[in-house]
């Protein structure tokens, strides 16, 4: 698994590719935290790339999720249809603090729209 | 198919750690193509042997003790059991300390498997069996 720490517009996003296990995704956490650390209301996660997620990787977000909730969201952007399909089982589909997008458009979209709030 | 023919069997050795959890995931794709199952019947099989594997891992205590991996093919279904040396513990108390993150294991092999079942061993192991539907 690969993680990289970028932005878009001016939230970080995070990019992932390969496989999230229990043996790695503390790498996820550790990215997370430093966006959290440096105060940010919103974080985009890109899974184009994720191929495999287990509950180590659903934890680590579910954590990013319940930091950000009360002042902003996590935003998923374009997770593969089984990718997907866990996020849903573990109710992250209904909850506030978290979004999926399809692509980087729609997140920046969704970007402007948070900042003129 | 002759009723008396016995199940074909696919079998797996690994030290329980984290870091063979990859390994088991390429088992489960030679199983999965065996057994042609649809890519995402073998993606959640996936996640569901891996959950399995990563909570008998994380009550192996570190000390990497064997976990062995069996896949049973039947006319309609596929088994997969995953038998250790330790304790499966269910989500509980002592897990909801941390914040409500860990225990997702049991909750995703329930939903994602036709059919669940957690065994004690006689030898103090536990033997955790994942059924898919192959009809």
């Amino acid at each position: 698994m690969q993680v990289d720490s970028t932005r878009l517009l001016d939230a970080p996003l995070i990019e992932v590719a390969g496989e999230i296990d229990h043996g790695n995704a503390s790498l996820l956490t550790a990215a997370f935290e430093s966006t959290i650390d440096e105060g940010a209301d919103i974080v985009l996660l890109d899974l184009s790339d994720v191929t495999y997620l287990d509950s180590g990787g659903i934890s680590a977000i579910l954590a990013a999720v319940r930091h950000l909730r009360d002042r902003g969201w996590l935003g998923a952007i374009n997770p593969n249809a089984n990718v997907r399909r866990l996020l849903e089982i573990v109710g992250l589909s209904v909850d506030n603090g978290f979004r999926v997008f399809a692509d980087r458009t729609e997140a920046e979209k969704a970007l402007g729209e948070s900042s003129e709030s | 198919m002759n009723a008396a023919e016995p199940a074909r069997c696919m079998r797996l050795t690994v030290d329980a750690e984290p870091a063979r959890l990859a390994d088991i995931r390429r088992f489960v794709d030679e199983v999965g193509t065996v057994a042609a199952l649809r890519s995402e019947r073998l993606f959640d099989l996936k996640v569901a042997v891996s959950e399995a594997c990563a909570n008998a891992v994380e009550h192996s205590g570190g000390n990497h003790a064997p976990l062995h991996i069996c896949a049973w093919f039947h006319s309609d279904r596929l088994i997969f059991e995953i038998s250790d040396s330790g304790d499966f513990r269910l989500p509980g108390a002592e897990r909801r300390g941390q914040a409500g993150t860990r225990g997702l294991g049991l909750p995703l092999m329930a939903a994602l498997m036709d059919e669940l079942r957690i065994q004690k061993t006689p030898g103090g192991g536990t033997s955790v069996s994942l059924c898919v539907r192959l009809t």
